[in-house]
């Protein structure tokens, strides 16, 4: 028998006439050529003359785990460089220094740190961000990212996943195993993903296990729930009781109404 | 050693090169560019190869067997004016990219440029 499989939506492309800011805030201190730390509900910006040098979230693994996860690096000299730097991204800067791993595995990994967490730290927030002018933010050997090229490589991979099955839930809640009605073939990085599928890692968390960006795994999680592999856990709780019913319309002035009606017709 | 940036301008240097990219293919993001693109966009032309790129990857056809290296080395597209070749890098961390370069047809030495991309792609992320 052939397998027909329905090939995946195309990868989209930038908008590049797309006006809409994700965060005017950020826009603003772009213009500016601000530097200090933009802190959002989902992570953290770190601005260095209006560009992103550095970028932090709780739930994209860090350069740390990246570097760590497969051996690249061993966790001790990881801990080694951390003690002695303020920050992840000044330790990173030091193991460039020293030589201990080569220059491009170092910006591949702090580009794609920086595109995950800023993935994140974009997402839309139930509370406003806040930003600290601070001098500590500088642009240093590693590679950083325009503002506007975050912006809108993180509208793009909304659009991504969107396409490729439009329900976020897989996103954040736990996941669990499904049936597939007809065993669609699955991949061996999807597979990897799969067998960390316990009822309670999230995609997140799966990332984290893996030692992967959490993009890419949410682009796998997204993929195998359209396949029927995955779904999310239903939450616990109860779905809220539907909204009171408005309250009676006692005297609509009827008239009036129709009479706007006719007019914004008329125009 | 060399960083994204000089290991585009060395393949720049292949003769017939016109343009030079990293892409990550699981996103479609271009990391890194130099020279022109087709159609003259980079982003476009990222996202397209990307496309390319990992349907060669994830599609057991193309796989040697054994694990732990990238699935597929390289993948080469020619047409009547220009070559494409896509390199998978091999990196010690989980990632998904490669180099793609651009190379004219007349002056381009497909074979060579196969080698030295391969060699480039080495040397980004082992040194």
């Amino acid at each position: 028998m052939t397998v027909v499989q329905i090939p995946p939506p195309p990868l989209p492309v930038r908008d590049r006439t797309a006006g809409r800011a994700l965060s005017p805030m950020l826009t603003r201190l772009a213009e500016e050529r601000a530097t200090g730390v933009l802190v959002r509900e989902h992570g953290t910006l770190y601005l260095a003359e209006g560009r992103v040098v550095h970028a932090e979230s709780p739930l994209a693994p860090g350069l740390d785990v990246l570097l760590t996860a497969h051996g690249t690096l061993a966790t001790a000299a990881w801990q080694r460089a951390a003690a002695q730097a303020a920050g992840p991204l000044h330790a990173a800067e030091l193991l460039l220094e020293t030589g201990l791993l080569p220059t491009g595995a170092l910006e591949l990994c702090q580009l794609d740190a920086v595109y995950d967490a800023g993935y994140f730290a974009l997402a839309p927030s139930s509370t406003p961000g806040h930003f600290r002018y601070d001098h500590t933010p500088r642009i240093g050997p590693l590679p950083s990212v325009p503002v506007v090229a975050l912006e809108r490589e993180t509208l793009r991979r909304r659009l991504l996943l969107h396409r490729l099955w439009s329900d976020p839930a897989a996103d954040s809640a736990p996941l669990i195993r499904a049936d597939p009605a007809r065993a669609a073939p699955v991949t061996p990085r999807q597979r990897a993903v799969l067998d960390r599928v316990d009822g309670v890692r999230t995609a997140t968390g799966i990332a984290r296990n893996l030692g992967r960006q959490a993009f890419h795994t949410l682009v796998d999680v997204r993929r195998l729930a359209a396949a029927g592999h995955v779904a999310p856990l239903a939450p616990l709780v109860a779905e809220p009781p539907p909204p009171p019913p408005p309250p009676p319309v006692t005297d609509p002035d009827i008239a009036l109404l129709k009479r706007l009606r006719d007019a914004l017709e008329a125009l | 050693m060399p960083g994204i940036d000089e290991c585009l301008l060395e393949a720049m240097r292949l003769p017939g090169a016109r343009g030079a990219a990293l892409v990550d293919w699981t996103s479609g993001l271009a990391l890194g560019t130099v020279g022109e693109a087709p159609g003259g966009d980079h982003e476009t032309t990222a996202a397209e190869a990307a496309e390319l790129a990992r349907m060669a990857a994830e599609h057991g056809a193309f796989a040697a067997p054994g694990d732990g290296r990238p699935p597929v080395e390289d993948v080469i597209v020619s047409n009547h004016d220009s070559y494409h070749l896509l390199r998978f890098v091999d990196t010690s961390f989980d990632s998904s990219v490669f180099l793609h370069l651009w190379l004219g047809r007349e002056e381009g030495n497909l074979a060579l440029a196969r080698i030295r991309l391969g060699e480039m792609a080495s040397r980004l992320v082992l040194g």
